[in-house]
């Protein structure tokens, strides 16, 4: 996100000494030490890649793209559908998004364009405290509190301000649980705000400061500034961060688990329970039959896939705009 | 099985190291050999023992589980039959004040609450034990739901672990759960009374898991089923289960694995009951010890 523009100036003053031996060793070990960790990661992932596709090769071969259609995971009857699981993940994940995306360029805009300069950086860095919180306390904070709450509260007054709508209200009808879809929303919600956030916000610091007092210049009020010139020149960013959260949201397994009740179900209702595709991989990997753990594999190649997508769309759209910023600054 | 490894440790000085990574996994190390013995809550099938290759499971503990519920309105100790039970898992009955229910409980004012059943999502021998108790008296369970650590549940809502279940049920009003003996005593949750075989209503307790186990009077190598045991057993709890070990019988250390097992099958019974568990009986303990001796030789 950030730009690279004035790097490159300190190298060359070096240049004329004659350098020692052991100097030469240095960066010789340095190269390879570095090249070594590189190579590494890049093995790594093929690595797995590899390992997850062969595992999950018998369950594909067997169960072909029916796995993603059809909802009957039954392991002792040799079934495995995983539509439910994909449903669970992309409601939870696209709810938690729908949530978090106005509330992280809400915090964003407070926090470049509104908030007393003193108070930015603590805010900021309290905000981003929040992706530190290890999942499994969140996903306990959500049994023990979060959920409780929705139950006795949060859902029935969803209820009865959205229920009576025509199809949008299916989805916050009459029936409440303290596990569900909607509190893990919530809680990947509060898991995603913090990547969103910090990512917007930086983009939003690369806005050009001359279009913003253009816009202000023409008589435009704060918000007319933020509505012309910050939020369309962000725009991609945005969505680069939306992207980068759905990856985050779409892999996340305890936290998930821990709240959405493990129910193979497709319903309508977003107050009952589900399960995701991560949360199935974690809960039943280790005591699967070699059948499960194959159709587990499928699942998690499918979540690979997805993940893969999502961050290199946003790379993607990282670049480019690192490429008009540049482009910018040469002009 | 901690208990048995420090104990053991503390009076013979050898070292037994014990991973708990779930019954699946287990049975998987086992059978490639990159563990010296394994332990599972379910029997091993047919199938995984003969891919095990020349291996031997012989029943080492006994324990049981137990459902229990949280159910506003409702005493202590309602009353279910197996039938019952596996019509509530299958969503044929969805209230507590179904006439099922009523009837086992007579002058009880059961409250209208709707019954939310609770199992667990992870692979599990609570799981295993209960479908197989609940396949063995409901014919309608065995053949669309059927027995195993993982099954599909077609109610309800899940728990991931004994405490995931636990959390589900003591927090949904109506909810009901399978859970073991000592789980169910130490957070004192209310639970239901089951009829077995003899048409009583027993408490959970080790003296009625012990009288399910002495039904048992011999191990086959494909382990077995004490679950609904005949009615001569006249307080024995329908639901007790054998959890196994599993042992390769060629090794490089059939002297230590016959010496810790042998402990265990002997001394470290004497642990059971304190920690929820039964005893195992005399024949059971015999026929574990002559199949112990296949091992190394």
């Amino acid at each position: 996100m950030t730009t690279e523009s004035a790097t490159a100036t300190l190298s060359p003053s070096l240049g004329g000494k004659r350098r020692g031996v052991l100097d030469r060793v240095g960066d010789r070990a340095l190269y390879l030490i570095t090249l070594l960790a590189a190579i590494g990661s890049v093995v790594i992932l093929g690595g797995l890649t590899y390992k997850v596709v062969d595992l999950a090769s018998g369950a594909i071969s067997n169960n072909g793209l029916g796995f993603i259609t059809t909802s009957n995971w039954d392991p002792v009857h040799g079934q495995f559908g995983a539509a439910q699981f994909l449903y669970g993940t992309a409601v939870s994940s696209f709810g938690a998004l729908l949530l978090a995306t106005p509330l992280s360029i809400a915090i964003a805009l407070f926090l470049t364009e509104l908030a007393p300069r003193g108070t930015r950086t603590p805010i900021a860095t309290l905000v981003e405290l929040l992706a530190g919180i290890p999942s499994v306390i969140l996903g306990l904070w959500g049994i023990l509190v979060l959920a409780p709450l929705m139950q006795s509260t949060v859902e029935p007054a969803l209820h009865s301000a959205l229920g009576w709508i025509p199809v949008i209200g299916k989805l916050f009808a009459g029936a409440y649980s303290p596990v569900g879809l909607f509190p893990a929303m919530v809680i990947l919600t509060i898991m995603t705000v913090p990547i969103v956030s910090s990512l917007t916000r930086e983009i939003f610091t690369t806005v050009p400061p001359a279009a913003k007092e253009g816009a202000l210049a023409l008589g435009g009020t704060r918000w007319e500034m933020i509505k012309t010139v910050v939020l369309p020149y962000s725009r991609p960013g945005i969505v680069a961060a939306v992207m980068l959260g759905l990856g985050r949201a779409v892999g996340e397994a305890i936290a998930v688990s821990q709240v959405i009740g493990g129910a193979p179900s497709i319903g309508s209702n977003l107050f009952l329970p589900a399960q995701s595709a991560a949360g199935q991989i974690a809960a039943q990997y280790q005591g699967g039959t070699p059948d499960t753990q194959s159709a587990l594999a499928y699942l998690a190649v499918i979540l690979l896939v997805l993940s893969l997508v999502f961050t290199g769309v946003a790379r993607l759209l990282v670049r480019a705009i690192q490429q008009r910023s540049e482009g910018r600054s040469q002009a | 099985m901690s208990k048995w490894q420090s104990d053991y440790s503390s009076k013979t000085g050898d070292t037994v190291t014990y991973g708990a990574i779930g019954s699946g996994g287990g049975i998987e190390q086992i059978t490639a050999r990159t563990v010296d013995f394994g332990a599972s809550d379910a029997p091993l099938t047919p199938d995984q023992l003969s891919a095990c290759k020349g291996c031997v499971q012989v029943p080492w503990s006994l324990g049981a589980v137990v459902p229990a519920y949280n159910l506003s309105g409702a005493p202590d100790n309602l009353r279910l039959t197996g039938q019952v039970l596996a019509d509530i898992y299958l969503g044929n009955v969805t209230a507590w004040n179904d006439p099922a229910i009523a009837k086992l409980n007579p002058g009880v004012n059961l409250p209208s609450t709707k019954i939310t059943p609770a199992y667990r999502t992870d692979g599990s021998g609570d799981t295993y034990a209960f479908t197989d108790y609940l396949s063995k008296v409901s014919p309608e369970f065995k053949s669309k739901v059927g027995v195993g650590t993982e099954v599909k549940f077609p109610a309800g809502v899940g728990g991931d672990g004994s405490d995931g279940l636990a959390a589900a049920v003591s927090k949904t009003d109506g909810a009901i759960g399978y859970l073991t003996i000592a789980y169910v005593t130490s957070n004192s949750f209310n639970y239901a009374l089951l009829q077995n075989a003899a048409g009583n209503y027993p408490k959970a307790s080790i003296p009625a898991i012990n009288a399910a186990a002495a039904t048992a009077k011999s191990v086959p190598p494909g382990g077995v089923s004490i679950v609904d045991p005949p009615a001569s057993a006249k307080n024995a709890w329908p639901d007790s289960t054998f959890t196994y070990v599993i042992v390769p019988t060629s090794t490089g250390k059939a002297d230590a694995l016959k010496k810790f097992i042998t402990y265990a099958l002997g001394p470290g019974q004497s642990f059971a009951e304190g920690l929820g568990y039964g005893t195992l009986p005399k024949q059971v303990v015999a026929d574990s010890k002559a199949a112990l001796n296949k091992v190394g030789g």
